[in-house]
């Protein structure tokens, strides 16, 4: 009878230990986020990663910019609406569009006037200066689409203490820019939250995610804890920027936003499901999707984007420098298997432009997948070293990702080692030149503007390798490809000839396989049963627009 | 972390035989009397050949998946089919639901959803959580036994200054203390001067596991010691000249060999059971390989739609742990009746 009890006690006890290690993982969705809000204006948000920053200038993740589009306003911004209309770019804290010089070298805003920032503190011109120089000094992966601006590089390379481009007048808010050369996107790029001004009590060169600038926006951020949570509140002076005739810049729906991160997709539709949670950034796991879909039609819907999922490969080092290993990758990939890891979201394609964006012409170099044509290539190649680390996040499907790359890989015949790291560390770490082993891994990109120099510059483009913050991930670098991309530039889109250019350009890098691309994501709209599903939408550049959030 | 093991009461002797001059009776040893005991407790000894099949069922995965499941256990099989009753069944389909499990070789536990053979995996990864408890275990024995016999025997500053570093390992909750180790040396690897160990290493939850649990082990073994040390055999091998270290060795270590047995025993269940722990929360064994742990972890995102993934890898730690603990409860009672061990944390 002893022993029988202690066998009984010892299993109870045992089994509560082993589901206890299930229960005390990955699900952060707990009561103390404030689940289900604490008045008709609260709303709870939940993100699988936390942003990378929460500063204007460095952040540059799909979570970072869906929460800072509508905490801190560009001179230019772009418009609340869904579709393609989002995209169009109009006044922000700028009186009216820029006036644009015959050479297309100069760009003439005024700001508007007696406007605040959340904390009180007049905005005014010269911290439109102070926020491009401090994309500059605090090494922001933004930096590079600012580099046309004249003396921009010198002030980059410390041989000057401003960057002489840029002239401010705060009595009057003239702001002029002039550009070393036209440039066919500047437009779009001060639309960006990386050219928000911000006043000067912000660091220049480091990240203030702790301390983040005051907004300028419908909402100021009041609280955060990275990277586990962060809240929004209604910017008291926004009533400034509106008075002053911002009638673009839309005006919050809700009181307060508190954003939480939570490792567990599952969890999280648990809690949309039961209404503890109002808004998922992240879709449904594939196995949660298609019940999702069918219980809960009249609060779910997908959602286009405009992305490219891809796997970087650095052109630098062996074995990806030589052109046959990344064309082999390229043939082995099957973009079908990765279509299955998203639930059936994930449009097949392998090229660098996505659907959608101006200059894409479908195209497929390497049809397969070609498991024997990749060995082959191998073979040929040869390569010398073959001990590669294969990188990606530790997001469920993004690591299902990475352990299925790390598969194929292992197939070619290397030997592959996969490295899980977090969500929230993730781009910075591979995205800083001096983490050791950075040799092949996940990538995503979604647009940053409507236009295709955003697929290029930041992520191919030699000068966007960078000592950190860079995006450059495969450290592709190919002159001639860069000469094009730099001439293309001063070009208008809509001038004869230029799409097709893209196109080509397009072409040029999966001719050189910088990337092994395999497709474009779909995405969703997931939200509580009280939030007024018909408002909310969901922007083509900025994600959810928080300022859609509306209580039924 | 585990359960504490309640004190065990005192099992009968073996009764001598009636009637027989005492000149007469063969002379038992204290091993052959253990081996009675043992013996006599079929609940132990049940759990013990449960606990040798497990290791036997891990030990024949290769067999599986070569023979039955023609797979490997990290190999990625997302767009393949099965024959299933004459039809060819996807592994995943299309909309990313991988197959269940069924009555057949190939995929008999189901996939996941990268489509890997789950049975394939269950087998592997038994085999990883077995061998990093087993040798966490020993690493836990071998430290705590030579700090013990240090403590016990020498006592003064040589106990003072080890009592306190186990101290302070001991103020620390053990899957902190994992989770904190395993998080920092999973990106930098360990370096030891002589050789440096990766970070994905499977040495680098058994380093963690077999360092973190040696007070809970060193500290009553320096007990027995302390009080073995003033009995007169100990006096008298003082008294013959012999050394310090012989001392321990052959008078000192013999007398607390059924102690180290049974916690070694009940070591490997804990190991086990805080490898599960750090592997589900990303701290202990690294994807893509499978152990118990991992396979909750991946398990566990899709709890709601294929249950299985998470409750086969536990039900097999539960089972594991359970036939351990009772086996090593079994051997405690027969190695050393008069034994209070306990092993808390």
């Amino acid at each position: 009878m002893t022993k029988m009890r202690k066998a009984v006690t010892a299993t109870v006890v045992a089994a509560l230990t082993t589901f206890g290690v299930a229960a005390c993982g990955g699900d952060t969705g707990d009561s103390s986020s404030g689940a289900g809000g604490t008045g008709t204006g609260d709303v709870n948000v939940t993100m699988t990663s936390f942003p990378d920053y929460v500063d204007p200038q460095l952040s540059y993740t799909v979570e970072g910019w869906e929460t800072l589009y509508n905490v801190y306003t560009p001179l230019l911004t772009y418009k609340h609406a869904k579709g393609e209309d989002g995209t169009t770019v109009v006044p922000g804290l700028a009186e009216a569009m820029p006036q644009v010089s015959p050479d297309g070298k100069t760009y003439k805003l005024k700001l508007r006037s007696n406007m605040k920032y959340s904390d009180g503190t007049p905005i005014k011109a010269s911290d439109f200066t102070y926020a491009i120089q401090r994309l500059f000094k605090a090494n922001s992966g933004g930096s590079v689409f600012y580099e046309t601006i004249v003396g921009a590089k010198d002030y980059a390379g410390g041989t000057a203490n401003t960057i002489s481009g840029i002239v401010t007048d705060d009595a009057t808010g003239d702001i002029t820019i002039n550009l070393t050369e036209p440039n066919g996107t500047f437009d779009s790029i001060l639309g960006l939250t990386f050219a928000a001004p911000v006043p000067p009590t912000t660091p220049l060169d480091k990240d203030a995610t702790n301390n983040p600038p005051p907004a300028s926006g419908p909402f100021m951020i009041s609280n955060v804890q990275a990277p586990q949570t962060m809240t929004l509140e209604r910017n008291p002076n926004f009533k400034s920027v509106k008075d002053a005739g911002a009638t673009e810049v839309a005006d919050a729906g809700v009181d307060k936003i508190t954003i939480t991160q939570n490792k567990s997709n599952t969890a999280q539709v648990t809690d949309i499901e039961q209404n503890r949670v109002d808004y998922m950034s992240d879709p449904p796991d594939a196995d949660r999707l298609a019940e999702v879909k069918s219980r809960f039609a009249d609060r779910f819907r997908m959602e286009e984007s405009i992305n490219t999922y891809y796997f970087w490969m650095n052109n630098e080092k062996a074995p990806f420098n030589d052109l046959r290993v990344r064309q082999a990758v390229n043939y082995a990939i099957d973009p079908e298997a990765l279509n299955r890891v998203f639930g059936g979201r994930l449009h097949a394609s392998q090229q660098i432009l996505p659907p959608g964006m101006p200059g894409y012409q479908e195209f497929k170099l390497y049809p397969g997948p070609d498991l024997n044509k990749a060995k082959q290539l191998i073979a040929e190649a040869n390569p010398a070293d073959k001990d590669i680390t294969v990188w990606t996040d530790d997001e469920p499907d993004r690591k299902r990702i990475g352990e299925y790359y790390h598969d194929v890989l292992s197939q070619l015949g290397f030997n592959a080692t996969l490295k899980v790291i977090s969500g929230d560390v993730y781009w910075a770490t591979i995205g800083n030149q001096s983490t050791p082993d950075l040799d092949t891994g996940f990538g995503d990109w979604f647009q940053d503007f409507p236009h295709p120099d955003d697929f290029f510059r930041p992520l191919l483009n030699g000068a966007s390798i960078l000592p950190t913050n860079g995006n450059n991930y495969s450290r592709a670098r190919f002159p001639e490809l860069d000469a094009k991309m730099n001439e293309l530039r001063t070009k208008q889109l809509e001038d004869p000839g230029v799409k097709d250019q893209y196109a080509a350009l397009d072409k040029a890098y999966m001719e050189q396989a910088a990337w092994a691309p395999y497709g474009n994501e779909q995405y969703t709209t997931f939200l509580s049963e009280r939030m007024d599903f018909d408002k909310s939408y969901r922007h083509l550049l900025f994600s959810q627009d928080f300022s859609s959030f509306a209580i039924k | 972390m585990a359960a504490p093991f309640g004190e065990v009461e005192v099992a009968d002797e073996p009764p001598l035989p009636t009637g027989v001059p005492l000149a007469t009776v063969q002379g038992r040893s204290p091993w052959y009397l253990a081996g009675l005991r043992l013996r006599r407790n079929k609940v132990s000894l049940g759990f013990g050949v449960l606990f040798i099949a497990i290791v036997l069922l891990c030990l024949a995965a290769p067999l599986w998946a070569d023979h039955v499941a023609h797979t490997t256990p990290d190999a990625n099989h997302i767009t393949d089919t099965i024959d299933v009753g004459g039809q060819q069944v996807d592994i995943v389909s299309p909309d990313g639901t991988p197959i269940g499990p069924g009555l057949r070789g190939q995929y008999l536990l189901g996939a996941d959803q990268n489509g890997r053979d789950v049975m394939v995996r269950l087998l592997y990864g038994g085999r990883t959580s077995l061998f990093i408890g087993v040798v966490s275990a020993a690493i836990t024995t071998i430290v705590a036994v030579v700090v013990g016999l240090l403590c016990g025997y020498y006592r003064g500053w040589i106990d003072a200054i080890l009592s306190r570093v186990m101290d302070v390992v001991w103020a620390f909750p053990v899957l902190l203390l994992g989770i904190a180790l395993g998080t920092a040396l999973a990106v930098g690897g360990l370096s030891l001067g002589f050789t440096t160990i990766a970070g994905d290493s499977v040495w680098i939850p058994i380093l963690i596991i077999g360092l973190v649990y040696v007070p809970y082990m060193a500290r009553p073994i320096r007990g027995e010691i302390l009080a073995l040390r003033e009995k007169e055999f100990v006096e008298a091998a003082v008294a013959q000249g012999k050394g310090s270290l012989r001392i321990m060795i052959t008078e000192l270590l013999p007398n607390v060999v059924s102690t180290i047995i049974v916690f070694f025993t009940l070591n490997i269940a804990n190991d086990m059971l805080l490898e599960s722990a750090l592997s589900f929360l990303g701290a202990g064994v690294r994807p893509p390989s499978a152990s118990w742990g991992t396979m909750i972890a991946d398990g566990y995102q899709t709890i709601y739609t294929a249950p299985h993934l998470t409750i086969i890898p536990g039900l097999m730690i539960v089972l594991t742990v359970l036939s351990l603990n009772v086996f090593g409860d079994g051997l405690r009672d027969a190695l050393d009746p008069r034994a209070k061990i306990r092993l808390e944390h």
